[in-house]
């Protein structure tokens, strides 16, 4: 990396990279009590154990990071490596550091993390990947599962790792100047239109339904279908998802929605009025 | 028959490894139903029923207090018995939401406790200074919230395919149309879930033209995610000069106000 992360304390590239391999493993013990606390923990442990060789350092240290922490997995390592930068400042400044400045800082940061991180890497990231995924997969292609997860794991995991060296290096001010200088925003708004124009497309592509009532005889007949696609196409799906999204929007549960759904098509088949 | 049932429970012993594997996405339909494809030969049919799979999940994510349906079990079941009673995309639909809703109470119960009493045991690890210990709880509790669903699913196919698969071959007609019918209108419920997650007044009109990129332009889901994602890049950099520019000007009003 470019980043020319000065190495001064006993923190050295290697055991960023450890923390940030650890890292990987983030959300498999969340839990509703603290949610990520043990793997952050756990995380943190190899960087820990260099920088307090005393083991009732240590342990204090390592209680410390118990508590709970909730951000998007996918950029933890950047709280981990300002962890790791203040943990080290604390060893050297053993009786004056206050520890209380640890926590405050993971605290600070995970809100403004996760609603940005959440909406990137789920409202973005991941749609871009099932865009072009099941528009192959729908074809029966190998390379629809195999693209959906290159798209989203290779930018998350380049970004994991870096975020971990930035962390360190920058601590608690890249964010700070992240969202003051309004990056932040940029950034979002633009993550935002990005998946909101791919949502459109996919509802385009794949909500399908029409209805097969026709009148007149003869050659005469007209499809009921073929006026609606007349006036604008694609008409019918557009106004359901509008419908939905209103549904959504008065708080009825997505659940109820989808065996709504189930059975208004099956009434809908059986007297021939859906196709 | 337990040569699939064994590598049913691989395949959900891969599913509950996500979190172990950096939240990486390989639970989700998609990636799931291939492998379920994989496992009976019919490698096509199980892309196929995943991707429908993925489509009705799509608004399946945890994102603050919503819990998704659990796909893993949806998905396994749902394909692996669609699959075998030789029928299409439509029936592993109609059988994976139903399974992945019981399931999703299921969890609540049994998964997520098991996970605290870990937590707390972890707890008691680090109390205790044994770092080991630690270690082993982390990599094995996380797996122990999912017991449930490891020992469940395998079992659910073993026992219960035969009774599946007569019961699909008897179901009328209107039933399987009203079912494939549903496969194109659920996804719709997904991207509506969508849209409410990432909806602003101000960018509400890139839902339509992304939209009607596919109806009137006869562009493909790819073509528009490339162009969008072009047009936002041109927007960041103009946006942030726009930005700088505007701080510069804001620092020389503060600068003459001082002279």
């Amino acid at each position: 990396m470019s980043f020319n992360v000065e190495y001064n304390g006993v923190i050295k590239k290697k055991d960023l990279q450890k923390v940030f391999l650890n890292a990987i493993t983030m959300e498999h013990t969340w839990n509703y009590e603290r949610m990520m606390n043990d793997g952050y923990l756990y995380s943190m442990l190899p960087a820990l154990k260099k920088i307090y060789p005393n083991q009732d350092d240590f342990i204090e240290a390592c209680k410390r990071h118990l508590e709970f922490f909730n951000t998007t997995p996918h950029v933890i390592t950047l709280p981990l490596g300002v962890s790791v930068a203040m943990e080290e400042q604390r060893a050297s400044n053993m009786d004056s550091f206050d520890t209380t400045s640890i926590s405050n800082v993971k605290t600070a940061i995970m809100g403004p993390l996760a609603g940005i991180g959440d909406s990137f890497f789920w409202g973005t990231l991941r749609i871009l990947a099932t865009g072009v995924g099941t528009s192959l997969a729908l074809q029966g292609n190998i390379l629809g599962p195999i693209l959906f997860l290159l798209i989203f794991n290779v930018p998350a995991y380049i970004l994991r790792y870096i975020l971990v060296f930035v962390g360190y290096k920058f601590g608690t001010s890249f964010i700070i100047e992240a969202e003051q200088s309004g990056v932040m925003n940029i950034i979002n708004k633009a993550a935002s239109i990005l998946g909101l124009s791919v949502a459109g497309a996919m509802t385009a592509e794949m909500v399908y339904f029409s209805i097969p009532l026709t009148f007149g005889t003869g050659d005469s007949a007209t499809s009921i279908q073929s006026i609606i696609d007349g006036i604008v196409p694609g008409l019918l799906p557009l106004l359901l998802t509008g419908l939905v999204y209103w549904l959504l929007k008065k708080k009825v549960k997505p659940l109820t929605i989808m065996f709504i759904m189930m059975i208004v098509c099956v009434i809908g088949a059986y007297f021939g009025v859906l196709a | 028959m337990e040569l699939q049932t064994i590598l049913i429970f691989l395949v959900t012993f891969i599913a509950c490894s996500e979190f172990l594997l950096g939240t990486s996405l390989i639970q989700r339909p998609i990636v799931l139903g291939t492998l379920i494809g994989l496992i009976f030969g019919q490698l096509e049919t199980g892309i196929i029923m995943g991707a429908t799979l993925e489509l009705a999940f799509i608004g399946a994510v945890s994102v603050g207090a919503y819990i998704p349906p659990d796909m893993i079990s949806g998905t396994i079941l749902g394909t692996a018995l669609a699959i075998q009673a030789g029928t299409g995309p439509e029936t592993a639909l109609a059988l994976g939401l139903p399974i992945s809703t019981v399931m999703l109470a299921l969890n609540s119960i049994l998964s997520s406790p098991t996970m605290l009493i870990f937590t707390h045991m972890m707890d008691k690890d680090i109390e205790n200074g044994d770092i080991k210990k630690f270690k082993w709880h982390y990599f094995f509790g996380g797996y122990a919230s999912f017991l449930p669903r490891l020992i469940i699913i395998p079992c659910a196919f073993y026992f219960g395919s035969n009774a599946v698969v007569s019961l699909l071959s008897q179901i009328p007609e209107w039933l399987q149309t009203g079912i494939t019918i549903s496969g194109g209108v659920i996804p719709a419920l997904g991207f509506a879930m969508l849209a409410q997650m990432i909806m602003d007044k101000k960018i509400a009109p890139f839902f339509f033209i992304g939209f009607f990129a596919i109806k009137y332009l006869e562009l493909s889901t790819t073509a528009v995610a490339i162009f969008a994602l072009a047009y936002v890049v041109i927007m960041f950099f103009k946006e942030k000069e726009k930005n700088e520019n505007a701080t510069i000007v804001s620092q020389e009003g503060v600068e003459f106000d001082e002279f």
